[in-house]
Formats: structure tokens, C-alpha cells, sequence
């Protein structure tokens, strides 16, 4: 079952569900509209690596907005850290975003019950496209989960700002455990 | 929870889910599988979010309209589609993703309220030709929890959308055109 609007607002007033700072004027009918947050990285080697980490390259949207190029991959963060210990998150774009050629995150729409943090936005224009740091660009959505609840311990818990892919650390873990 | 097809038929018969037309024959096992309308909206140019984004529009013809890589197309469905009860995801289908072809550019939730025929976001990944009416992709409808507050009942911007609407997200940003 998916939150209505309504009951995503009672589960922020009685902590089964944190989203920070909240407005009321950000709730819709059936999710939360999340803002776009200043900080943006980029890769800058040619070829990603998913066994090592990869250099990126940080930079600030400014006050004029900041144009996303077709074939880059941007890594954004939404301004409002968001989790539940309760109800699966599901992250997507919003309409009036996707109307713009804009795809806010890569094939992995679903949290994890017990993540809190600012969520990392894959961020992938089919046009050239400006934006604008505080645009409301996403929404999170929140489903009713079945079964015993055992909250999340990974590698991203606590993001702040964007996060690049961390899979190299289970790399080295396995590796270590294969040594 | 996912309405199965069945639940779906019968949720329309009570009056719970518009769609219109409608055609039994489209019910799937936990979905209805809507189809792509006659008109499309092309967006070559750059784009800002604070600005009416330009655009040409085209009638699919009967022989189809070959879609083209880095170009963002807007459509529409045949359907309007809608539930005061249940919020609803739209998606393509797996024959739609085996062409290249993605529907909906990451933003798949219908609030409940939406009673709309819906503007689709459409990119390719190679040229593909596509025709008119075609079965394009899936529609599921979902329990909800909690008091519904409709999407009719919230000023929101496409309450009432007849056919495709351009994003009028410029409305919310200042300095944006209003």
C-alpha cells in the first residue's frame, strides 16, 4: 500500500517517517516533493571503474542555474534527508521534471527501511537542460512493507551530499575474504 | 498491494477507476495496457526549467513515425485514466523496452485524483518506428493508507489535462515566466 498524502504528514509528526527540513506545501496526493540541493559531482575519469573509486570533480550551482549536458552523468542530492524505519522509500522524478527530458535517478527507485540521509540524484538530461538549485525535482514515496523489519546498515547510511557508486568497498571486502 | 486484472474490472464497474474508452480485451493479469495516442510533441532545442520549453507538434500517420535518439518527444495516452481511490504507475511494457524506447523519464506516479489522459515523456535509444494507437505500456493501480486528499483538491497544475502538457514547472521558480 502507498501513503496518501495525508498520512505521509501524520507519520512525520509521529516519527515513523523523518523528512528534514518538512513543509506542508510539499506534500502531493501520494508523495513528497524533494528539493534539488547546490552540490553536484561528475566523473572525471573517461572510463568508470566499478572495482575502484572513481575521481569526481564537485562543483556549486549558482544563482543563474547550471546547464546538464546529454551524455553526462551528474550526481546530485536532494536538500531534505529522508528515511523511515517503518515504510519502504521509493524515489522517482516528478512529471513537470520528466516533461523536461529529465531523468533523476538510474534503474534504483528503491530505498531501504532504516536509511536516513540526503538521497544522491542520477541525474541524466536527454537535452540540454538549466536547473536550478532548490527546484522541487523529485518525489519520495512511501509503501507499507509485510514482514519483520531489519533496518539497513549500508555503505551510503547517513549520506550527506552526493555519493559516488561505493562499490568497490564490497569488491575489496570479498576480496578479502577470498584472500 | 497491486490490483490484479480481474480487481481491476471490477473496481472500474463500481465507478472506483476511470478508464475510457476501455476494452476488456486489454486487461492483463495486474494491469491495464493502454495505448499511445495520435500526437506528439517534439523538443529539440535547449532546455531551462524556468521557461516554457519550445516545441512542434505532429500527428502520427497511419504508417508510423520513426522516434529519434536524443530528441525528447512528448505524447500522450488514448486513455484518460483516473482513481479517487487508488494511486496508479504507468510504465511501458517489456515489448516497448525491448525496442530502445523509455516511457515516463522517471516519473511514473498518477496521485490519487488524477483523472487525466496522461503526457508521456518518450526517448529512444536507436531510431524505432512507432504507429498510432499501438499497445504502448502498462498501467497498475495501488491500495492506498491513509485519508486520501485528491490531487482535484489541491490547485495542482494538471488537474485536468485533455492532452499533452508541456512541464510547467517555470511556474514554481522565480524569476521563471509565469
Amino acid at each position: 500500500m502507498i501513503l496518501t498524502g495525508p498520512e505521509i504528514t501524520a507519520a512525520a509528526q509521529d516519527g515513523r517517517l523523518r523528512i528534514t527540513p518538512f513543509a506542508p506545501d510539499q506534500v502531493n496526493p501520494n508523495s513528497y516533493n524533494v528539493r534539488l540541493g547546490p552540490t553536484v559531482l561528475t566523473y572525471t575519469a573517461d572510463v568508470l571503474d566499478a572495482h575502484q573509486p572513481n575521481p569526481t570533480r564537485e562543483f556549486t550551482i549558482g544563482p543563474d542555474g547550471y546547464v546538464l549536458q546529454p551524455g553526462e552523468l551528474y550526481l546530485g542530492h536532494t536538500i531534505e534527508e529522508v528515511g523511515s524505519d517503518t515504510f519502504v522509500p521509493l524515489l522517482f522524478g516528478r512529471s513537470s521534471v520528466g516533461r523536461l527530458g529529465l531523468f533523476v535517478e538510474i534503474t534504483a527507485p528503491i530505498g531501504d527501511i532504516g536509511f536516513h540521509g540526503q538521497w544522491t540524484l542520477m541525474l541524466t538530461p536527454i537535452r540540454p537542460l538549466r536547473v536550478y538549485a532548490g527546484m522541487r525535482i523529485g518525489q519520495i514515496m512511501f509503501f507499507a512493507s509485510v514482514g519483520t523489519i531489519a533496518l539497513y546498515r549500508g555503505k551510503y547510511q547517513a549520506a550527506g551530499g552526493p555519493q559516488p557508486s561505493r562499490y568497490w568497498r564490497d569488491v575489496t571486502k570479498l576480496r578479502a575474504v577470498a584472500s | 498491494m497491486i490490483l490484479t486484472g480481474p480487481g481491476i474490472a471490477a473496481a472500474r464497474a463500481s465507478g472506483e477507476i476511470t478508464i475510457e474508452p476501455y476494452d476488456p480485451a486489454r486487461l492483463s493479469p495486474n494491469a491495464y495496457d493502454w495505448c499511445l495516442g495520435d500526437t506528439l510533441r517534439i523538443c529539440d532545442t535547449d532546455l531551462d526549467a524556468a521557461t516554457p520549453t519550445p516545441y512542434s507538434e505532429t500527428t502520427i500517420p497511419t504508417s508510423g513515425l520513426v522516434l529519434q535518439p536524443g530528441v525528447l518527444y512528448l505524447g500522450v495516452t488514448h486513455e484518460r485514466t483516473g482513481s479517487e481511490t487508488y494511486a496508479q504507475f504507468l510504465n511501458g511494457n517489456r515489448t516497448i523496452g525491448a525496442l530502445g524506447i523509455w516511457v515516463h523519464v522517471s516519473a511514473p506516479l498518477g496521485h490519487q485524483g488524477h483523472a487525466i489522459h496522461w503526457t508521456l515523456e518518450i526517448r529512444a535509444a536507436r531510431p524505432v518506428r512507432v504507429h498510432p494507437r499501438m499497445t504502448f505500456g502498462k498501467l497498475v493501480f495501488l491500495h492506498c493508507l491513509g485519508t486520501p486528499a485528491s490531487y482535484q483538491l489541491h490547485g495542482l497544475k494538471y488537474t485536468a489535462t485533455a492532452g499533452i502538457d508541456i512541464s510547467r514547472l517555470y511556474e514554481e521558480l522565480a524569476g521563471g515566466t509565469t
